[in-house]
């Protein structure tokens, strides 16, 4: 058998094992923290309890197994320190999912909407509602998400932009946070912390070096971070071993292969 | 098993299908999915934009100003029509023009200024140094206009090594991201739709 | 003439006015400029809907036709039609038919495609990923690195291992995506003055 030319349905096999089987046992691995992570969450600590945070949920479904718990987690720690949430959406998709994820943490808390949480739904072309946002957000969104008009009753009704905003994370999935730091953060000094998939966190690196982002939890272990640093087990910590031996596949593959190829050379 | 959770089960499995070869099970997945997620993508514009923004604005808060973009936003439209479809550029040379002329600024300060200013570490660390150095010979990687060889080419050969770096810890973190999704999925068929997993 | 002319003129106007309003604090340009932002919003919103227009006539289309896998188009069509129509009759609150069909039909589809990735991911490492050259020798190296470092079991085996992927990850890699944002930016401004000053005309489609 040429282990350098398997049919790749073996390949899939492999990997179908070595992600599923650690989901069957329950077994918690130590998580090292980094300092991107640790840095959201002081940033969501060192909020004025009487201060708003705006969590805008600017994903697709399609990285909803990788970002829900990231965005569980940041839900759980913004509801756990009393502080008053404003969620939006600057994707279709992330307007269902942002909802559900928004109420239904929210309804662990006992939070109510319109005192402790509102969500005011989807806008599309989210440079402008990003930069208008910064003038006046009440013209972005007049109505929220459930066509209420939040900008007269209510403790919201003071917010008018990033002024009366203390911190605005953006659970992504793709180029979004850019599009945060650039005229939110640029224009206007907002501070800006995001949570995303793996794949685009070696992109934000740069961002959180030069501090336009104040941190960055990247992926399931970021989320597996966040959750440690809150003192549950989620989503995140759940499925480390899963990750890990899916991990070690791959790198075995990898090494084998080129093993067996320089072998032939010699 | 809820109703809701056999249906997702199913449609997850003739999704993964596609992984032995491609089947009329993950074909009909597939343009299901796309006719469900148009259909959602309607509903969101029209209830939770076009209302708010256009109808709330205009018939109920009575700010007629509203209705000049209400009349921009009809000319796209005319895509749909090869002989008006020239109707479209207008509200099309307003997005893209003011949209490019908004970035500019933004761009300028957050990408290049900011970015450039990050990059002049104090020179007494190593890794000052080496972010620099790295920042500078990818730059000139990316200049064509001069020709790549003698000791400009080893700048850009640095550059470039800098560049395989980035790519591989890019690609070491696709990895991450992928198998993530896969372990989601697992966890539903195996705790939510199975009940193997508590 | 005037059907690219004044498009392009319009586009030049409100340019300006766009990068100019940065730099301005008076109020009236303020306000101009808070209009045209929602003048934006609601144009790009019906953009959308052309969108899906368009889906619905391609489908259309195809069925007319006969052509290749068209039955599946009625499949689309008819999906369309009942997440539309559920979404409008019952609206999109909690315990409704649109948020069932999201939550049970197109979220657990959309994910599961992505999740494939992760097979072709394992798939294309262990055909690609071979030691040919100096340059890809590093891609693998920083690669495995990071793999090794991002999960629990790199710390288990040394601490060296996750602390190298992070220096990585913080010093080299991002140096480079840094060089990489900037000629992003420059390469962007150039293309937004082109824009702007009418030489890039490709937006507007043929005549």
């Amino acid at each position: 058998m040429d282990l350098t030319r398997l049919d790749k349905r073996w390949i899939y096999l492999l990997l179908l094992l070595a992600v599923g089987i650690p989901l069957l046992v329950k077994v918690k691995l130590p998580v090292r923290l980094t300092a991107e992570t640790e840095k959201v969450f002081e940033a969501v600590e060192t909020v004025d309890s009487t201060g708003f945070v705006m969590i805008s949920f600017d994903i697709e479904a399609s990285s909803l197994p990788e970002v829900r718990p990231i965005a569980e987690a940041l839900l759980k720690h913004l509801f756990r320190r009393d502080q008053r949430v404003i969620g939006l959406a600057l994707f279709p998709e992330g307007t269902a999912i942002g909802y559900d994820l928004i109420s239904s943490i929210a309804n662990e808390y006992g939070k109510k909407y319109g005192e402790d949480f509102i969500y005011l739904g989807f806008r599309p072309q989210y440079v402008s509602a990003i930069l208008q946002m910064g003038e006046d957000i009440r013209s972005v969104y007049p109505l929220d998400y459930l066509n209420n008009d939040w900008t007269m009753t209510g403790p919201f009704s003071g917010v008018r932009n990033y002024d009366d905003i203390e911190l605005v994370i953006s659970v992504a999935d793709g180029s979004l946070p850019t599009y945060w730091v650039e005229y939110a953060g640029a224009r206007h000094g907002q501070r800006i912390a995001t949570g995303l998939t793996a794949v685009m966190a070696t992109s934000y690196y740069p961002y959180t070096e030069s501090g336009q982002l104040v941190g960055l939890i990247g992926g399931l272990k970021g989320a597996a971070e966040y959750e440690q640093l809150l003192g549950y087990v989620g989503g995140g910590q759940r499925g480390m071993l899963a990750q890990s031996s899916g991990h070690i596949l791959i790198i075995a593959l990898v090494l084998l292969v080129n093993l067996v190829a320089v072998r032939r050379r010699r | 098993m809820e109703l809701g959770t056999l249906v997702a089960l199913i449609l997850t499995l003739a999704i993964f299908s596609f992984l032995y070869r491609e089947n009329p099970f993950y074909r009909f997945a597939e343009y299901l999915l796309v006719g469900i997620s148009v259909g959602y993508y309607l509903v969101i514009i029209c209830r939770n934009t076009l209302y708010p923004m256009v109808i709330d604005r205009i018939f109920i808060r009575g700010e007629l100003l509203a209705i000049v973009p209400v009349i921009l936003g009809l000319l796209m439209f005319a895509r749909l029509s090869r002989k008006w479809a020239y109707l479209s550029r207008l509200p099309l040379a307003l997005m893209i023009g003011f949209g490019a002329g908004i970035s500019i600024p933004a761009m300028l300060q957050a990408r290049i200024m900011k970015q450039m200013s990050a990059s002049m570490l104090p020179l007494t660390s190593i890794n000052g140094i080496i972010i620099l150095i790295g920042v500078i010979s990818t730059i000139l990687y990316f200049y064509f206009s001069k020709k790549q060889e003698g000791f400009y080419g080893n700048i850009t050969r640095l550059g470039t090594y800098f560049l395989m770096i980035f790519f591989g810890a890019t690609f070491g973190y696709t990895v991450m991201s992928r198998v993530s999704l896969l372990i989601g999925r697992l966890e539903f068929i195996l705790r939510d739709a199975i009940g193997i997993v508590s | 003439m005037l059907q690219k002319k004044i498009p392009i003129a319009v586009g030049f106007v409100l340019g300006l006015f766009g990068l100019v309003q940065y730099y301005s604090p008076h109020p009236e340009v303020v306000s101009a400029y808070s209009e045209l932002l929602d003048w934006v919003q609601v144009i790009f919103a019906f953009t959308l809907v052309v969108g899906v227009i368009s889906i619905f006539q391609i489908n259309l289309k195809k069925i007319n036709r006969r052509e290749r896998f068209w039955g599946y188009s009625i499949v689309t069509i008819v999906a369309l039609i009942v997440m539309a129509a559920a979404g409008f009759i019952e609206g999109t609150g909690t315990g409704t038919l649109f948020v069932w069909i999201f939550n049970n039909v197109q979220v657990p589809m959309q994910s599961t495609v992505f999740a494939l990735l992760a097979f072709l991911v394992a798939s294309a490492a262990y055909r690609g990923f071979r030691l040919r050259s100096k340059e890809a020798s590093i891609l693998l190296i920083a690669a495995l690195l990071i793999m090794l470092g991002r999960i629990p079991v790199g710390g288990l085996i040394s601490d060296y291992i996750p602390k190298t992927a992070d220096w990585i990850l913080t010093v080299p890699s991002m140096s480079a995506k840094r060089a990489v944002l900037i000629g992003i930016g420059l390469g962007s401004i150039t293309t937004a003055l082109r824009v702007i000053l009418g030489i890039e005309r490709s937006y507007l489609g043929r005549s």
